[in-house]
């Protein structure tokens, strides 16, 4: 129904409203929070004072931009890495990234505990490393198997967890506690050179899905279709597979583990705006942004003085879109 | 007027996992020509498909594709040339019918080029061509497989091979259709090698026929030629009657016990 009235709109007005509704939604991000800045503040129209100057510039701006780039860069992944492997349940976690950049925020925060500024660094390096392996093991199997390298970045999820776990356990308890926070996802660190690090690496990732817009097509059927249309399948999927590490692993190191963005947000744009991979994409890096900088100011504004975890907001969220999935899929 | 074969195999074996699929093939095929590749299962006629889409290197012997080694052609090179038409399982995600067909343009337009004018008047040509015309805008997935197939061959259409490579095309389709389908590529007039179980439909269809059995080229000639009694029963291991058919010049084909 909502597909059928979205189709209805003539494409510019499409796009007008998505701008429209983006903007609205940036205009309420700056201006909620625990020292509350009027929209006509925000326009210019109302004079700011000195705290709200430096609310918006220090803290909230670099939060929106971060937001709207860390919810654009997991969605855009997902969508890259389910079309890529043809798994609908694909995106950035499944590969271990997630668990790897975990392993290397605890081994910064209770291993090398003098080294906690560079937990970002160490996490970023840890999701790296669970590509890696990843790879390395699936190139043992010579690629043969798609679903030989989904199983290997299963195995190498548990075996990162198993040892963040076991390290969790020998620490001491505040330590641990710092990871779990970590863990749940948050903003709250957010700055502009967060920002000028993730987003060349999530435009880089959208113009090459661009660009390849075609190829990705060709890959939802079978590889052995795509090579018939000359398609360079393995090389294809290695380079998507390497770019949705390097922003995943950039993003959840600055932001620590934001769940079911990635998986929930291509579902729902395939829904609303079709299947092609132009639509796809673009649709994804839109709802991706406005879905984490909604979620993100809902953390910010649910409790009075006290922020949410963004990370348990988007699981609950995504727990709940797909139960109604399974709901709607029953009924036929 | 140039002679030169459009495939030629010399000697070509495939081994794959020390196991010899094909077996010393000699042949050659020359532009224009409908080939049919015949045989049982196991027979090495989806290899050898796979052979001229390089998924396969031969172990040895050569395949020539205009009188060059096919093994120094690109794949991207290669896809502007041949195209294929392959069973398909459903897709997990859904396209819609213009999507896929536009897919054979990959072959010719760089990256950066969007669809033209042309394109989209070529793509309405080439569904109609298949009888799909209506469907443009339709769910592929949730068409029947028969209507699959023939989307797959209306891209490959947009693909403006000089080969057309058909692996068991008529699987899946009505009456209807498996004649629709051999009759729109007999059409197109270009060089076509399609694996058929169907003997009849070969024997309609193909002006020339490879019979293969356990990897061996055991007959390679018109639908006359090939289609023996003595040869069909020895190769399928079933009884066989040859006759004519009624609809045209070529034999027909019957198997069967006469017990039952």
């Amino acid at each position: 129904m909502s597909k059928a009235l979205l189709a209805a709109l003539p494409l510019p007005l499409r796009l007008l409203l998505a701008l429209v509704l983006l903007l609205l939604l940036c205009l309420c991000a700056l201006s909620t929070g625990s020292v509350p800045i009027a929209i006509s503040g925000l326009l210019g129209l109302a004079p700011l004072n000195e705290m709200q100057e430096t609310v918006l510039w220090q803290l909230r701006f670099p939060r929106l931009v971060l937001s709207l780039l860390a919810g654009a860069g997991l969605a855009l992944c997902g969508a890259l890495l389910q079309n890529a492997s043809r798994n609908p349940l694909a995106d950035p976690y499944l590969f271990g990234i997630v668990s790897g950049a975990a392993l290397g925020a605890t081994i910064a925060t209770i291993v090398l505990p003098q080294w906690q500024l560079l937990t970002p660094l160490f996490a970023f390096f840890g999701a790296l490393l669970a590509v890696f392996l990843v790879l390395l093991i699936g190139a043992s199997s010579r690629w043969q198997r798609l679903e030989s390298l989904l199983l290997c970045g299963v195995a190498v999820s548990f075996m990162l967890s198993a040892i963040t776990t076991t390290l969790l356990y020998l620490s001491e308890p505040f330590a641990a506690n710092r990871v779990m926070f970590w863990l749940m996802g948050s903003l709250s660190q957010a700055s502009l050179t967060h920002v000028a690090l993730i987003s060349p690496l999530v435009f880089i990732t959208l113009l090459l899905g661009l660009l390849y817009r075609r190829q990705l097509d060709a890959l939802v059927l079978t590889d052995e279709s795509a090579r018939s249309l000359g398609v360079n399948v393995r090389p294809l999927r290695l380079v998507i597979l390497l770019l949705c590490a390097a922003v995943s692993a950039a993003i959840v190191a600055f932001c620590g583990g934001i769940a079911f963005v990635g998986l929930m947000i291509p579902h729902l744009v395939r829904s609303l705006f079709g299947l092609s991979s132009v639509a796809l994409l673009l649709g994804s890096v839109w709802l991706g942004a406005v879905f984490l900088t909604g979620v993100d100011t809902l953390s910010r504004s649910l409790l009075p003085d006290q922020e949410l975890p963004i990370g348990v907001l988007t699981s609950a969220i995504g727990s709940l879109f797909f139960l109604s999935m399974l709901f709607k899929y029953r009924r036929g | 007027m140039d002679q030169t074969p459009v495939i030629e195999f010399q000697q070509v074996q495939l081994h794959i996992d020390q196991q010899q699929i094909l077996m010393a093939l000699t042949f050659a095929i020359q532009a224009g020509q409908f080939v049919g590749l015949l045989g049982p299962n196991g027979a090495g006629k989806t290899s050898l498909l796979r052979l001229l889409q390089k998924e396969y290197q031969p172990s040895s012997g050569q395949i020539k594709f205009q009188g060059h080694p096919l093994s120094r052609f690109g794949q991207s090179e290669l896809a502007a040339k041949v195209a294929l038409v392959s069973q398909l399982s459903g897709p997990l995600f859904d396209l819609t019918v213009a999507d896929v067909v536009l897919m054979g343009l990959i072959p010719h337009k760089a990256l950066w080029h969007t669809n033209t004018e042309q394109d989209l008047q070529q793509l309405k040509q080439s569904l109609e061509l298949v009888g799909l015309a209506d469907k443009e805008r339709h769910s592929f997935a949730h068409l029947s497989g028969g209507e699959q197939q023939r989307v797959l061959l209306a891209r490959a259409v947009m693909q403006k091979p000089l080969l057309l490579l058909l692996d068991e095309p008529t699987n899946h389709l009505d009456l209807y259709y498996q004649h629709q389908v051999l009759r729109i590529a007999r059409a197109l007039k270009i060089t076509v090698i399609a694996s058929i179980h169907d003997l009849n439909l070969a024997s309609r269809y193909c002006d020339r026929l490879l019979l293969l059995s356990k990897g061996e080229l055991v007959a390679d000639g018109t639908a006359e030629q090939v289609l023996t009694e003595q040869l069909l029963t020895e190769v399928f291991r079933i009884p066989c009657l040859i006759d004519q058919n009624p609809f045209g010049d070529c034999p027909r084909v019957s198997f069967g016990y006469k017990d039952n």
